[in-house]
C-alpha cells in the first residue's frame, strides 16, 4: 500500500527464545549424533564401502528429522506436565478486555466448493457468536472464486437464502471475483483492497472451517491487548469425519497434537507459523508487508507462491510482528479428507507449495525461525523419497553383498563397549532405537492424557485412547509407505516441471470405489509384490523384517476402499475405537452444523442437477435473475472491478452475441469461459431474462424450449 | 392502472377470440401464468386474476398488430404491468435505456418477502400498507459494506543466493558451458570405464545374470 505510512514496531528480545531453539535442537542433533554413531559403527564392522556411505548419509537426515519429531513430543509433554508460561494466552489477562468498537471480518475464501457445507459451516459460527452477544463486532464475507457457472448462481442463491433466514442482511456478505488470480492469497488480497481498511483485524476461514463465538471473541481479545502480534494461528481440530480413515486421522490429530504443538511452541514462541485458515490476523500489517511477491523462473518453482501461509507469517515476522500459535484456545474445527486418495490429491498440493518455499527460504531479511518452519515444511516431502532411497540402497548392499560372495570382515568397533553385541543384536539395536524415536511421542500423549482425567474421559477412557493409538499405529504403519511412494512422485514430477491443477477437495465420505482404488494404487500393489519377491528371494529374514512396508503396498487396493466407508468408521465407533472428545460430546456449533446438513439432506432435491442447472435459474428465474445482477450492479462501484470488466469485455458487443447465440442455440454450444463472460455482464443477463420470457418459443433453441418447461413444471 | 378485469372478451363463431385460435391464447394464458408462478404467487384465485388481466390488455393489442402471436403480445403485456406497478410502488419512473426497474423491482419483492407476506398486493393499485411500501422501498441487497479501497503491493523479496542460480540461466555462454561441462563428464565416464570401470560394470552384469539364473533354478 503504497499510500500509507509504514506502521513498525520495536524487536522483541531474542534472548530467552535463542536458548530454547539451542536446548531443543541439540537435543536433536545429540541423539541424531548418537544413534549414527551406532549406525555407523554397525556399517563400519561389515566393511565400509561407496554405497555404505550413502546409506549413513540417508540414515543421518531421515533420523535427525525423526529425532526432531520426537523432541516435539517430548518437549511438548514435559511442558503440558509441568506448566508452559510462555503462551500467548497466559502472558496478559485478556478476558476482561473489552472489545467494543473493534471491527472483524471472518471471510470464507471459497472454490467451486459444495456450499451447503460451507455455508451450514458459517451458520453454525454465526449463530455461536451470536449468543456471546458481540456479533455486531463481526461481519462475515464469502469469497467465491468458484468457476463453475452452476455453482457460482448456486452460491448466489444460497447465500440470500442464509441472509434471509438469519436475518442477517448487512452482516454475512457474498462476493465473486472475476478473475482467480493469485488463487486464495488472491481472493484474499481482493478483499483487502475492497474492504480491508474497515477492519482492524480479519480472521481467514477455510470452506470446512467451524469456529466458536468465545474462541472468536478471545482472539480479538487477546490481539487487542497484544499490539504488537500480527498473527494469531490456533490450532484446529479435526471433526466429523466418519469413514475409518477420517476418524483415524481425527483421532491422531485431537491426541497428539496437544503434545507436539505445545513442543512446536516451546522453540517458536513469537515467530510462529500461519496454516492458512483459523487465524486471526491484524489487518493493517498484513496488508503493508505480506503481498506476496512472484517467484523468478517458471512453474512449478517459479511463479505464484502456492503455499501462501508460512511465507506471509515470515514476512509478518520479518518487521518484527509476533505470530503466536493459541494452541490452548479450543473451539477452532476443520474436516479431514476422508479417503486416503482424497489426502493424497491435497498433499500434492501441499508438496509443490512447500518444495516452491526452498526458492524463498534464502530471502534476505527473513528471521531463522522462519526459515526453520520454511526446512520442515520442506523435509515433510522430502523425508518420502529421501527413505525411499534408503531402502533401495540397503537392498542393494545386501544384494551385492550375497551375490558376490564377498563374506563381512569383523573389524574392530565399539563391540567391546556395547557387551560384544553381534552384528545382528547390533542391528536390531539401532532398530529398537529407531522405533522408540517414532513411537515415543505416541505413548507420551497417551501418559498426558492419563494425566489429565476430564481429557480422558473425552476419549473415552485411557483402555479406549490406548486401543485406539495401536489401530492407528498399525494403519500409519501400513500407510507410511504409500505416502512414501506418493511423496517421491510428487517430489519427483515436481523437479521434472510438472505443475498441480487447482482442484477441489473431495470432503464427503462417499467411499473410494474398487475400480478408482486399482486405477490410482496398481502401482502401488506392483512394486509391493515385486519388492517382496525379491527380499525373499534375497533372504526370506529379511522380507519378514520388509513386512510392514511391503504389506502397505501390495494391500494398498483394499485399504484404500475399506479404510473411507463410513460403515466402518460407524463399526469402529460403535466399538469405542478412535473416539474423540467432539465424538463424546459434541459442542453446540457441530450440533448445529450436523443438524441442518441433516436437514438439507432430508429436505433438498439430492437428485443430480442437470446440465447448466445454475445458468437456467439465473435466466428464468425473477428473484435469482434479480439477485445476479444486483451483485453485478454492485461491482460498479469499484474502479478495480470495473477495470476487470472491461478487460474480460463485458458490455461489448460480443457479449450480447454471444447471449443471443445462447438463446438461439442453446448453452451446449458456448464454452464455460463464453457462459461465464454472459453471467458477467448484468446487461446481457437482465435481457436474456426478458427475452427468454417473451420471445415465441419456436425462435428459442429447443434446449431452451425444455428448460422452460422444466423449470415451470418445477415450480 | 387497471385494476381488475372489466371487459370480458368472448371468442367469435369461428372460435377465435380477438382474431386468433383459442389454442393460442390457451398458450399464452400457459406463459403468463408460469411467470407468475415463478413469481411465486401461489394462490390460484389470485392467480387466475392476474393472468386474466393480462390476456385482456393484450387482446386488446391483438387486433391492431395481427403479425404477433397471442404468446407475444401477452408476454410483453405482462412485462410492461408488471415494470409499471414497481414503478409505482418504488416511486422510480420506468426508463426505457435498461431494465433496472424491472431488476430492482424483482428484488424488492423478494427482500420484502412478497410471496410470502404479501401476495395480495401483488399488482394491485395503491395504496398499499406502509410496511409494504416501506420494505419494498427501504432493502437493498448489498455484496458488501461500502468499499474502502486500497492496494496491496507486494514488497521486494531478494531471494538472495536464488537469484544468482536463477540469473546463471541468463548469463551469457551459460548454455556454452554447459555443454563443455557434459564434455568433461564424457571424458572422466571414459576414463572410468577404461580404468576398471568395464569389469566393475561387467561384473554387476554378471551377478544379475547369476541371480535370476538361480532364482529360475
Amino acid at each position: 500500500m503504497a499510500d500509507t505510512p509504514t506502521i513498525s514496531v520495536a524487536a522483541a528480545p531474542r534472548l530467552q527464545r535463542g536458548w530454547r531453539l539451542f536446548i531443543f535442537y541439540s537435543s536433536a542433533l545429540l541423539l541424531t549424533g548418537l544413534v549414527s554413531l551406532l549406525f555407523a559403527d554397525l556399517l563400519w564392522r561389515t566393511g565400509w564401502s561407496a554405497s555404505r556411505t550413502v546409506l549413513l548419509v540417508l540414515f543421518v537426515v531421515l533420523f535427525l528429522f525423526a529425532a526432531i519429531g520426537c523432541m516435539h513430543g517430548v518437549y511438548g509433554f514435559f511442558l503440558r506436565s509441568f506448566g508452559d508460561s510462555r503462551r500467548i494466552t497466559n502472558l496478559k489477562n485478556y478476558r476482561d478486555r473489552t472489545i467494543d468498537g473493534i471491527s472483524t471480518a471472518i471471510v470464507f475464501p471459497i472454490y467451486n466448493e459444495d456450499s451447503v457445507r460451507v455455508y451450514e459451516g458459517l451458520r453454525a459460527t454465526y449463530e455461536s457468536l451470536a449468543r456471546t452477544g458481540q456479533l455486531e463486532r463481526f461481519d462475515f464475507f464469502i469469497l467465491s472464486d468458484s468457476t463453475d457457472p452452476d455453482k457460482w448462481v448456486e452460491e448466489e442463491r444460497r447465500w440470500f437464502d442464509l441472509i434471509r433466514e438469519l436475518d442477517a442482511l448487512g452482516k454475512i456478505y457474498y462476493r465473486r471475483r472475476l478473475d482467480n488470480e493469485g488463487r486464495k492469497s488472491g481472493n484474499v488480497r481482493d478483499f483487502l483492497n475492497a474492504w480491508g481498511r474497515r477492519y482492524r483485524y480479519f480472521m481467514v476461514c477455510d470452506a470446512d472451517s467451524v469456529m466458536r463465538g468465545e474462541t472468536l471473541v478471545d482472539l480479538v481479545k487477546l490481539m487487542e491487548v497484544h499490539p504488537t502480534v500480527g498473527l494469531i494461528q490456533t490450532v484446529p481440530a479435526l471433526v466429523n469425519a466418519e469413514s475409518l480413515f477420517g476418524r483415524i486421522q481425527q483421532f491422531a490429530n485431537r491426541l497428539y497434537a496437544p503434545v507436539f504443538i505445545a513442543g512446536l511452541n516451546y522453540w517458536a514462541l513469537d515467530l510462529g507459523n500461519y496454516w492458512g485458515h483459523n487465524a486471526i490476523i491484524r489487518t493493517e500489517p498484513f496488508m503493508q508487508f505480506c503481498d506476496l511477491p512472484q517467484l523468478p523462473g517458471t512453474k512449478p518453482f517459479g511463479g505464484q507462491i502456492l503455499s501462501h501461509d508460512f511465507v506471509e507469517a515470515a514476512l509478518m515476522s520479518r518487521e518484527n510482528w509476533e505470530v503466536w500459535f493459541a494452541y490452548d484456545l479450543e473451539g477452532s474445527y476443520e474436516e479431514t479428507p476422508q479417503a486416503m486418495i482424497e489426502n493424497a490429491q491435497r498433499e500434492r498440493r501441499w508438496c509443490q507449495g512447500n518444495l516452491q518455499h526452498g526458492l524463498v527460504l534464502f530471502a534476505k531479511g527473513l528471521r531463522g525461525v522462519s526459515r526453520l518452519h520454511l526446512i520442515l515444511g520442506i523435509c515433510g516431502y522430502l523425508a518420502g523419497p529421501l527413505w525411499l532411497l534408503f531402502l533401495i540402497t540397503f537392498n542393494w548392499i545386501y544384494w551385492y553383498q550375497k551375490y558376490t560372495g564377498l563374506s563381512d570382515i569383523p573389524v574392530q568397533a565399539f563391540t567391546p563397549y556395547l557387551n560384544n553385541l553381534s552384528g545382528t543384536a547390533h542391528a536390531l539395536l539401532i532398530f529398537i532405537i529407531c522405533m522408540v524415536v517414532i513411537m515415543l511421542p505416541k505413548f507420551l500423549s497417551l501418559i498426558d492424557l492419563a494425566n489429565d482425567w476430564p481429557r480422558r474421559r473425552l476419549f473415552g477412557g485411557l483402555a479406549r485412547a490406548t486401543t485406539g493409538v495401536v489401530g492407528e499405529t498399525i494403519f500409519s504403519t501400513l500407510h507410511a509407505p504409500l505416502l512414501m511412494l506418493w511423496h517421491t512422485r510428487f517430489v519427483v514430477t515436481n523437479f521434472l516441471g510438472i505443475s498441480v491443477s487447482w482442484t477441489t477437495q473431495k470432503r464427503a465420505a462417499g467411499g473410494t470405489t474398487w475400480l478408482f482404488a486399482f486405477q490410482r494404487h496398481w502401482g502401488h500393489t506392483l512394486i509391493g509384490i515385486v519388492w517382496g519377491a525379491f527380499m525373499w528371494q534375497l533372504e526370506p529374514t529379511l522380507f519378514w523384517w520388509f513386512t510392514p512396508v511391503l504389506a502397505g503396498m501390495a494391500l494398498s487396493i483394499p485399504l484404500s476402499v475399506l479404510t473411507s466407508r463410513r460403515s466402518l468408521g460407524t463399526r469402529a465407533r460403535s466399538a469405542g475405537l478412535f473416539l474423540t472428545p467432539e465424538e463424546i460430546k459434541l459442542p453446540q456449533e457441530l450440533l448445529s452444523l450436523r443438524s441442518n446438513l441433516k436437514i438439507h439432506e432430508l429436505t433438498d432435491d439430492n437428485s443430480p442437477r442437470p446440465p447448466h442447472a445454475g445458468l437456467v435459474e439465473a435466466v428464468l428465474d425473477p428473484y435469482v435473475n434479480a439477485i445476479h445482477v444486483s451483485l453485478l450492479r454492485e461491482k460498479q462501484l469499484n474502479p478495480a472491478y470495473v477495470e476487470q470488466l472491461a478487460k474480460l469485455g463485458v458490455g461489448s458487443d460480443r457479449v450480447q452475441m454471444l447471449g443471443e447465440k445462447l438463446l438461439a442455440d442453446g448453452p451446449d454450444k458456448l464454452s464455460t469461459g463464453e457462459r461465464l463472460l454472459i453471467m458477467a455482464d448484468q446487461r446481457v443477463m437482465v435481457w436474456l431474462h426478458q427475452q427468454s420470457w417473451q420471445r415465441p418459443s419456436e425462435t428459442l433453441a429447443p434446449w431452451w424450449r425444455g428448460a422452460i418447461l422444466e423449470y415451470s413444471r418445477r415450480n | 392502472m387497471e385494476s381488475a378485469v372489466n371487459t370480458v372478451i368472448l371468442p367469435d363463431a369461428s372460435g377465435h377470440l380477438a382474431g386468433r385460435p383459442l389454442e393460442e391464447w390457451n398458450a399464452a394464458y400457459a406463459k403468463v401464468e408460469n411467470y407468475f408462478h415463478a413469481l411465486r404467487i401461489r394462490n390460484k384465485v389470485l392467480l387466475g386474476d392476474l393472468v386474466l388481466r393480462v390476456l385482456e390488455r393484450a387482446q386488446r393489442r391483438a387486433p391492431a398488430e395481427l403479425n404477433r402471436s397471442a404468446t407475444q403480445l401477452a408476454a410483453e403485456e405482462m412485462d410492461r404491468i408488471v415494470t409499471e406497478w414497481f414503478s409505482e410502488v418504488l416511486q422510480s419512473p420506468p426508463t426505457k435505456a435498461d431494465q433496472t426497474l424491472s431488476t430492482r423491482g424483482r428484488l424488492a419483492l423478494l427482500l420484502a418477502d412478497m410471496p410470502g407476506r404479501w401476495q395480495e398486493q401483488f399488482l394491485r393499485p395503491g395504496p398499499w400498507p406502509e410496511e409494504f411500501t416501506s420494505a419494498m422501498r427501504e432493502t437493498f441487497l448489498r455484496a458488501g459494506p461500502d468499499f474502502q479501497l486500497s492496494k496491496m503491493t507486494p514488497r521486494p523479496l531478494d531471494l538472495g543466493p536464488i537469484t544468482t542460480l536463477q540469473n546463471l540461466g541468463k548469463m551469457p555462454y551459460f548454455r556454452m558451458t554447459l555443454v563443455w561441462a557434459g564434455f568433461a563428464l564424457l571424458f572422466i565416464v571414459f576414463f572410468w570405464l577404461t580404468h576398471g570401470g568395464f569389469e566393475q560394470v561387467r561384473t554387476w552384469l554378471s551377478l544379475l545374470v547369476d541371480w535370476f539364473r538361480q532364482i529360475n533354478q
